[in-house]
């Protein structure tokens, strides 16, 4: 299951990896579905699914409303993919809806999970003195880490370093993914990885300060 | 290069956004700056840790049949928005006005408001002729007193009605015709809504006390029928707790004084029996008369 967002994206540019799947283009796909092929969603189903929720779940921080929102993603996909225009590629666009499906949901929640800051306990109890070396680290304590640092991030830096960072996006897709100017995105990248570094700083050993 | 310049651009550098050229600027001060070099190790060490990042989700098996179950759902047909069809259709669209529209309907209702307390503040007094009403212990009462004189303070009132003969020769009229302008409560004047139900209790005590108070008792009469009035008390003495403890609560202390007052007239008009002796409601009414309470409550 690691490393789920390092590869998927790119699947379309792995020809081999998982050739059952990839027999079909993503185009060919998106055409099939909007001639009523039932099966041809469920193949993007099962290609994207994961990314999807993934995503979803950096930006929701919450893994059941992850489930039920990457479910209404696709939902909404199907409903919507005959307008998808022919030289979009489907993973932006489904990252686009899924974006603005964690966005209505985030604007709808009430603020009872509370944001984590810099100054939240659990944060500062793990920034302690006595750095531990990342391949000491247990893998559990990281993705907490991570996961409460990205947390603490606002919304549009943790969406455009989500989409960097673990979704491998080029700047013109998160553009087109979020709307944001590439000057915006450059910034909001540029300030989210140096507030994600000075958080995992002392436990990834990573000392560059950019 | 610089390195100001290419620790500026590393970031693009390993994220693959720069264009060949750039990309070999970069590299070749790369391979002669170690500083520069270190810098780059450490980005791509934190890239490693993120890459590290499991979230340990798995998609449940459910979810495809929730999705398919939905999609088989009647569809809202997408309409594109470039054709013809779209255009026309457009033409006869209700617009959407969204926060406009709320904020217009806002402005609105205040202007409403306002129309309202000018008209009431502005409202020529009328004069309506109504017989005043005996025993009243202060001219401020008696000036106040028309209020009760109205049919809904006789209906509420069956103390007064039935002991009170002089009562049943005012005239009728309509309440919406009289100068309502000294009231004791008015929605405008209570703008919080605990305040308003706090004026509506009292106004309804002060009726009730006035006719305990108003009640002419025959030494004849064996027994008074207050059953009516004991039901009311008893409710109003229930409103009346709550209300005093909310009052506390807020720090409304002469709310709470008021309400406190109050509460030794409910209870004893609500421990009466249904037939009362002419003993027992005369001591209640000769201490509304001494304490003056419902002079207190017109000034409330």
């Amino acid at each position: 299951m690691k490393r789920l967002a390092l590869y998927e994206l790119n699947l379309e540019a792995q020809p081999g990896a998982f050739a059952g799947t990839l027999m079909n283009s993503s185009r060919d796909l998106v055409t099939r579905v909007c001639q009523g092929d039932q099966e041809a969603f469920r193949l993007i189903f099962d290609r994207y699914s994961r990314p999807v929720i993934s995503f979803i779940y950096d930006m929701v921080n919450d893994r059941e409303l992850a489930e039920e929102l990457t479910q209404e993603t696709f939902v909404r996909a199907f409903r919507a993919i005959h307008s998808m225009k022919p030289e979009t590629k489907l993973s932006t666009w489904l990252f686009g809806i899924a974006r603005n499906v964690a966005r209505e949901s985030l604007r709808a929640r009430t603020r009872s999970t509370r944001e984590v800051t810099l100054e939240d306990e659990s944060v500062m109890d793990l920034s302690d003195h006595n750095p531990v070396p990342v391949d000491r680290l247990l893998s559990k304590e990281l993705n907490d880490l991570i996961r409460r640092s990205l947390a603490a991030l606002d919304e549009d830096k943790r969406l455009v370093f989500t989409l960097k960072v673990f979704h491998q996006c080029s700047y013109e897709e998160i553009a087109e993914i979020t709307g944001f100017s590439l000057a915006k995105l450059k910034t909001d990248l540029h300030r989210a990885r140096a507030e994600m570094r000075r958080r995992i700083q002392p436990y990834a050993g990573v000392g560059y300060e950019v | 290069m610089k390195c100001e310049v290419s620790q500026e651009r590393l970031e693009e550098y390993l994220d693959g956004e720069l264009n060949e050229r750039e990309s070999r600027e970069i590299a070749t001060h790369l391979a002669t700056c170690s500083s520069c070099a270190g810098a780059t190790a450490a980005l791509s060490a934190e890239r490693d840790v993120f890459s590290r990042y499991d979230r340990e989700l798995a998609i449940p098996p459910s979810m495809w049949d929730q999705i398919d179950e939905r999609k088989a759902a009647p569809l809202i047909i997408p309409v594109s928005n470039n054709g013809f069809g779209a255009r026309f259709a457009a033409l006869f669209r209700v617009p959407r006005l969204g926060f406009s529209f709320a904020a217009a309907a806002v402005l609105a209702m205040f202007a409403l408001v306002l129309v309202a307390v000018y008209l009431r503040s502005h409202k020529p007094r009328q004069t309506v002729a109504y017989t005043p009403v005996p025993e009243s212990s202060t001219p401020h009462e008696q000036i106040k007193s028309k209020s009760s004189t109205s049919p809904d303070a006789d209906k509420s009132s069956p103390i007064l009605a039935r002991h009170n003969p002089t009562r049943r020769t005012v005239p009728a009229v309509s309440r919406h015709n009289i100068d309502q302008s000294d009231v004791l409560s008015s929605d405008l004047g209570y703008p919080d809504i605990e305040d308003q139900e706090t004026a509506k209790h009292i106004e309804q005590t002060q009726n009730l006390l006035r006719s305990i108070r108003n009640v002419r008792l025959n030494d004849n009469d064996a027994e008074i029928d207050v059953s009516y009035d004991k039901a009311l008390s008893r409710r109003l003495l229930n409103e009346n707790i709550v209300l005093r403890r909310d009052a506390e609560m807020k720090a409304k202390y002469p709310t709470k004084m008021l309400l406190s007052d109050l509460e030794p007239f409910l209870i004893d008009i609500a421990n009466l029996p249904d037939q009362a002796k002419p003993e027992d409601v005369r001591v209640i009414k000769e201490r509304v008369q001494k304490t003056e309470i419902v002079a207190a409550l017109i000034g409330y």
